[in-house]
């Protein structure tokens, strides 16, 4: 199992770069104008009122010392308070992390099950009414914003069949696979296609493969030679891209999330951002920036073990 | 695997197992009459002390029982925890006799101490977010369990309706000792009001269940209430079509007729709110009598009214709005002039320009600030649009950073005087609502008409605080717009009144 070594090393690189991600949220967030106090107290708030929630929450100390601070909680696993909601960050994170995980893997779940239809069909019938099909809503599929397909996803499954329902997480994972399916089946449509021309044009390639055509030269049946060696050949590039888009997918679920009124971390992220809530902000940058690596990492597992070649 | 049973197998997975939840789902809608309002901004705290905000201060309101009860509209206050009160000749004392029996959720008995309490940390507590119209208000004493007494050392007769905002509701004193002000701000276990608390999803959700013990037999009739943070409101509104809420708070006003076509109920109500641009007149070019009369007859409020509010919406003619005591309703709409905004500009003798602050993303001020700089340009002003995050909105208004901004604010009470207070009083903390404009002839007879209890008197002292307003160009008012809504037809008796409450919930019901 030495290709799978590089599991013990990971876990360490992801410190220098979380470090250097906070501070680069930290220091941004500093930068940008807007006092968070004031945002929170309101505009009919006295300057004796400021000043005092500014103290409470160190605020007033020099921005090092803050970040500093900061570092050291987070080391001993605190996450600080949230301004905003004057409550310990850490809770509030672990609450959001579920719906965001939930609709991410069941949208990307939908996305690998669309890819290999897609991209399997198409390639089998080349040229043929279907792969020009499947091409054609691809070229459009690329080409739409996710929240204009979550829109009209809401507007025809929800509003005009009333098939499932605009918003909401509910209590049980298994409720989920319905309450959350238009979410992840906007998630999908924004995902697939860029997999399935990816994955339709390696397989084709594949299929005039030198060993492809030599064993169907030797006559071993062409569904066998594609099922047994064209199609496993033909995931490793699609399974890397497929780590790309899901890292691109972790920071952008708030369009869907805001879309269909998730409780989720991109939600959370943007009122943060709005409302100068510093350290949330820096709490979901973290988390998020972890899920990329995690998600990075998984990646590399399933390469290795897809092509014992490969050395990460 | 062959190919067909490849699909087969993946179609099941995509789509069977959502729709099989589907039954689980259905399943859990129970019986129970829940009314679940949908608002574009997160609750922040449950410490009615704390904040300012919308979403804060109407799921507040559900939970806390103020001394004085207001009517749905709010147009007449009566009431509330108190039965009874007597105000001293000398305007001084207020004496309020609370009904007996009083409880709060837990059942613990509701006293003059809690009130004298709560009072207390409204408005002499460090961090009160909003004592600025409690400012009269001196002494606090609970004379015996069901009396307190208030001091104040000026008259102020608007003090009476004050004890009926948001911010006055009674907390236990018992429950904030014991939990702290932060536990409290986050989980107010006990409460005076129709609902009580049970959970809040920070960032999510606020859930509220009815309350046993409320001061009003047979009331509250529903049966709890949630209140959800709904980012975007064209999903309120779908949600509200897909039965998933009853109430969407805040609808586009260009949806509205939209909306009413396809058979969705929205509606429109009075609100107390005005929009304007506020203009720094610590600096020029506004600092100029003239350039801003040039900008005031240069635009035509009709016009913008129109645009934004789709006609919900009245065009501003005054400073605050006509839903208020004592508006100057002999005031008519500044009609657009250009010949004259065009002699007053060059009489300014100002360079012809101005930066106009827009809050990134709002559409309303968006349609606004296109429509003024189209005006003004026409007088030959340039404005310069400039959309920035409301975060920085915020520090350039308070530091005087700043040319021109659009901006509103609504008052909580029928009462003009925290309204001119809040907007053109130049001793106040907030300048004018930063835009530092000080009349000292305004400011004293802001003062003046505070204590006066003649309302043939105030009448006249109000009076003559619009006209030298609007004469003197203090703000550019420019439109009172109307809350808005989508509702689910079988929910009666809501009523969204003008000073930002659901004044009436205890009396709301879902039918059907």
């Amino acid at each position: 199992m030495t290709r799978f070594r590089f599991l013990l090393r990971r876990p360490f690189e992801l410190i220098p770069v979380l470090f250097g991600i906070s501070l680069i949220s930290f220091v941004l967030l500093q930068l940008t104008p807007g006092d968070p106090v004031r945002l929170l107290l309101g505009p009919k708030a006295s300057e004796e009122a400021i000043a005092l929630v500014r103290q409470r929450y160190g605020l007033d100390q020099p921005v090092i010392a803050q970040y500093f601070y900061y570092i050291k909680n987070v080391l001993s696993g605190d996450f600080g308070q949230s301004l905003s909601f004057r409550s310990a960050i850490g809770p509030v994170l672990l609450q959001r992390i579920g719906p965001t995980l939930y609709i991410l893997s069941y949208g990307l779940i939908l996305s690998v099950v669309f890819t290999l239809i897609l991209g399997v069909t198409a390639a089998r019938s080349r040229g043929g009414i279907l792969d020009q099909t499947i091409r054609l809503i691809c070229v459009v599929g690329v080409g739409i914003p996710s929240y204009f397909v979550g829109l009209l996803l809401v507007l025809l499954l929800s509003l005009k069949i009333k098939v499932f329902p605009v918003s909401g997480y509910a209590d049980s994972n298994l409720a989920n696979l319905y309450h959350l399916f238009l979410p992840a089946l906007t998630i999908a449509i924004s995902v697939t296609p860029i997999l399935t021309r990816n994955f339709r044009a390696t397989l084709m390639q594949q299929m005039n493969a030198g060993y492809a055509v030599a064993a169907l030269s030797k006559g071993v049946p062409a569904d066998q030679v594609f099922w047994r060696h064209v199609f496993w050949n033909s995931l490793l590039p699609t399974v890397s891209l497929f780590g790309v888009v899901a890292s691109f997918l972790i920071g952008g679920t708030v369009v869907i999330e805001n879309v269909f009124n998730i409780p989720g971390l991109g939600l959370l992220l943007v009122r943060s951002v709005l409302s100068r809530d510093y350290l949330v902000v820096q709490g979901v940058t973290l988390v998020m920036a972890s899920g990329i690596v995690i998600s990075n990492l998984l990646i590399d597992v399933l390469m290795a073990a897809l092509d014992p070649r490969i050395k990460t | 695997m062959d190919r067909r049973s490849f699909i087969t197998s993946s179609l099941a997975a995509g789509f069977g197992l959502p729709l099989l939840s589907q039954l689980i789902a259905r399943a859990e809608a129970a019986g129970t009459k829940i009314l679940r309002i949908g608002y574009a901004a997160p609750v922040q705290t449950l410490d009615p002390i704390k904040t300012v905000f919308g979403s804060d201060i109407i799921c507040q309101g559900l939970m806390y029982a103020r001394l004085m009860k207001a009517n749905a509209d709010q147009s007449e206050v009566g009431p509330g925890l108190a039965e009874s009160w007597v105000i001293s000749d000398d305007g001084l004392t207020y004496t309020f006799k609370l009904r007996e029996g009083l409880k709060f959720s837990d059942g613990s008995a509701l006293t003059a101490d809690d009130v004298a309490f709560s009072f207390s940390r409204m408005r002499f507590q460090k961090d009160t977010a909003y004592a600025a119209p409690f400012q009269p208000l001196v002494t606090i004493e609970a004379v015996d369990a069901l009396t307190v007494k208030f001091t104040l050392d000026r008259k102020f007769p608007p003090f009476l309706k004050l004890c009926e905002i948001w911010n006055t509701g009674i907390v236990s004193k018992a429950n904030v000792t014991a939990l702290g002000d932060d536990a409290f701000g986050t989980s107010p276990t006990v409460t005076s009001g129709p609902f009580k608390f049970v959970e809040w999803k920070t960032g999510d959700r606020v859930v509220l269940a009815r309350n046993d013990n409320y001061y009003i037999p047979g009331l509250p009739k529903l049966d709890g209430i949630e209140f959800i943070f709904v980012a975007d409101v064209n999903t309120g509104v779908s949600m509200v079509q897909a039965a998933e809420l009853e109430v969407s708070m805040g609808v586009p006003f260009a949806r509205m007729k939209e909306l009413a076509a396809a058979g969705v109920t929205v509606v429109s109500e009075p609100s107390s709110a005005t929009y304007d641009m506020l203009i720094n007149h610590a600096a020029e070019p506004f600092s100029n009598l003239a350039f801003r009369q040039a900008v005031s007859f240069g635009i035509d409020r009709g016009v913008i009214n129109d645009a934004v509010t789709a006609g919900y919406g009245t065009a501003a003619t005054s400073i605050f709005s006509p839903k208020l005591a004592f508006f100057d309703k002999g005031m008519t709409l500044i009609a657009r002039d250009v010949e004259k905004a065009k002699a007053l500009l060059a009489q300014s003798g100002m360079a012809p320009s101005f930066e106009l602050l827009t809050n990134a993303g709002t559409t309303d001020e968006d349609k606004a600030a296109v429509l003024i700089q189209a005006q003004l340009a026409e007088i030959g002003i340039t404005v310069t649009v400039s959309a920035v995050d409301p975060g920085q909105v915020w520090t350039q208004l308070i530091a005087g950073e700043y040319q021109a901004q659009l901006n509103w604010w609504y008052n909580e009470t029928t009462d003009p005087d925290n309204a001119v207070r809040w907007c053109v009083w130049g001793a106040g903390d907030n300048k004018s609502y930063y835009t530092r404009y000080n009349n000292d002839e305004v400011n004293t007879l802001i003062d003046a008409a505070a204590g006066e209890a003649d309302d043939a008197k105030r009448q006249d002292m109000y009076r003559k605080i619009q006209r030298i307003c609007v004469d003197e160009v203090a703000q550019v008012a420019l439109y009172h717009p109307t809350w808005t809504s989508a509702r689910s037809p079988a929910v009666t008796g809501l009523v969204f009144d003008l000073g930002s409450q659901y004044a009436a919930i205890d009396a709301v019901d879902i039918t059907g």
